[in-house]
């Protein structure tokens, strides 16, 4: 049983997979402590070895047309294994919407609004998510556009007023890090804007023609990860080897922008892309969250679940991380290692298990 | 804590009559384990009580028991 009622089009997965991949701008300056002015290199990497496995997703959502992850693992693994399989994912994706959360909370308490109490942050950022999942996939994925809009425009215009102040020796030398460090780097992009477009095959199965799917997702694999590009050569270009010991190298390079004395303070850019794009990236994982929980349990709606999920994300966001440093830390370590099954192992072997036993199997008396 | 109780009194208000006037009991099921779930949780929280934190565990196990781990920078 299907519980999305609502279709999206091919355009509109589009501008979803843009804005999802964009929403993991603040992720740049996680991961320039580790690959400092290689971080371009290491988005670009990222990128290309991803693509295959993104592949996989698209291509197990065009043969299950119609059905989510949930429903996939149920008729590719059985429903004991399956099941099992299902409730991985779903922890993951619970995790993974408090990390975001809290990465806006944290955002908040650290540069806009630290006098305000860290919980009623997290409270009122989730309510809003909640009440964007209430509305459904259809009007998330209609006002997606708006979203991709502000990706693209603020960091193309931050590195535009940034470009007198750019200096393009700081990207030497190449190759200087040591290679572990590259890889974590690469582990790290790989798994949180590329892999997390698992989320997808939550959604994939809502769109209304799958003829398309894979041509739309690239693109929008493409578009999102300029703007991370973008952003990370900005910040490499304009702060150089202090970008590592800032707290967030975007801020602090958008603070130097002074245009005439006029035009300056424009960090506050900074601030509003990156409450918009983790909104609607906390939005989709929620939805996603919702939707799965529902499906396991054979529920007809995900809308009722909508609010206690909250209250549970709310407080796993306040408790699961001592302080932003066991955030970083905890985040790039085990959190991108308990994944890799997840987003690497099992839907490519979902696929060829597909592939090897003919599912889905022919409805009877429906022919082939 | 009034705060807390003023939520979950708002989220009952919201969500239960429209599931009982449409009878659908394995949502109202399933909605009242996740809200109490929430609720405890929340409790938890308020009164100070530490929360066991799902990634210490999963570190703990990664790390230090399967011993996979990036080298500190």
């Amino acid at each position: 049983m299907r519980i999305e009622k609502g279709n999206i089009c091919n355009m509109q997965l589009l501008f979803l997979i843009t804005g999802f991949v964009q929403s993991s701008i603040s992720l740049i300056d996680f991961t320039v402590v580790i690959t400092e002015h290689q971080t371009w290199m290491v988005i670009l990497a990222g990128l290309v070895i991803a693509t295959p496995f993104i592949l996989s997703y698209v291509a197990l959502a065009k043969r299950f047309p119609g059905m989510n992850l949930i429903q996939i693992n149920d008729a590719v693994y059985g429903r004991f294994l399956g099941k099992v399989i299902s409730v991985y994912y779903i922890f993951f994706l619970m995790m993974t919407l408090s990390f975001n959360i809290l990465d806006v909370g944290e955002l908040y308490a650290t540069f806009l609004m630290p006098d305000t109490p860290f919980i009623y942050l997290l409270i009122f950022f989730t309510a809003t998510c909640a009440y964007a999942v209430t509305k459904g996939l259809e009007v998330l994925a209609r006002v997606s556009h708006l979203f991709v809009v502000v990706g693209i425009i603020v960091p193309v215009s931050t590195f535009l007023l940034l470009i007198d102040q750019m200096d393009f020796s700081n990207f030497l030398p190449f190759f200087e890090l040591p290679l572990i460090r590259v890889f974590h780097g690469i582990h790290i992009m790989l798994s949180i804007p590329f892999g997390e477009t698992i989320v997808f095959l939550m959604i994939m199965g809502s769109v209304n023609k799958t003829e398309g799917m894979v041509k739309n997702t690239l693109t929008g694999l493409l578009i999102g990860t300029s703007s991370l590009l973008i952003a990370a050569v900005r910040n490499t270009a304009v702060l150089g080897n202090t970008e590592a010991i800032w707290t967030s190298p975007s801020f602090q390079s958008t603070r130097l922008i002074d245009i005439g004395t006029v035009l300056t303070r424009m960090d506050f850019l900074i601030g509003i892309a990156q409450t918009v794009l983790i909104f609607f990236k906390c939005s989709l994982f929620f939805y996603a969250l919702a939707v799965a929980v529902s499906q396991l349990f054979g529920l007809k709606s995900y809308l009722p679940l909508v609010l206690p999920l909250a209250g549970i994300e709310v407080i796993i966001a306040a408790t699961v991380f001592q302080s932003p440093v066991d955030h970083a830390a905890i985040t790039q370590d085990a959190g991108i290692i308990y994944s890799v099954p997840l987003m690497f192992v099992i839907p490519p072997l979902s696929l060829l298990i597909a592939k090897i036993c003919g599912l889905p199997k022919p409805e009877r008396g429906k022919g082939v | 804590m009034i705060l807390l109780i003023l939520i979950y009194i708002a989220i009952l208000l919201l969500s239960v009559p429209g599931l009982i006037k449409r009878k659908e009991w394995r949502e109202l099921t399933f909605f009242s384990v996740l809200y109490i779930i929430a609720f405890v949780l929340g409790l938890l929280y308020v009164l100070d009580i530490p929360v066991p934190s799902p990634m210490k565990a999963l570190q703990y196990i990664i790390a230090d028991v399967l011993g996979i781990k990036y080298p500190q920078q």
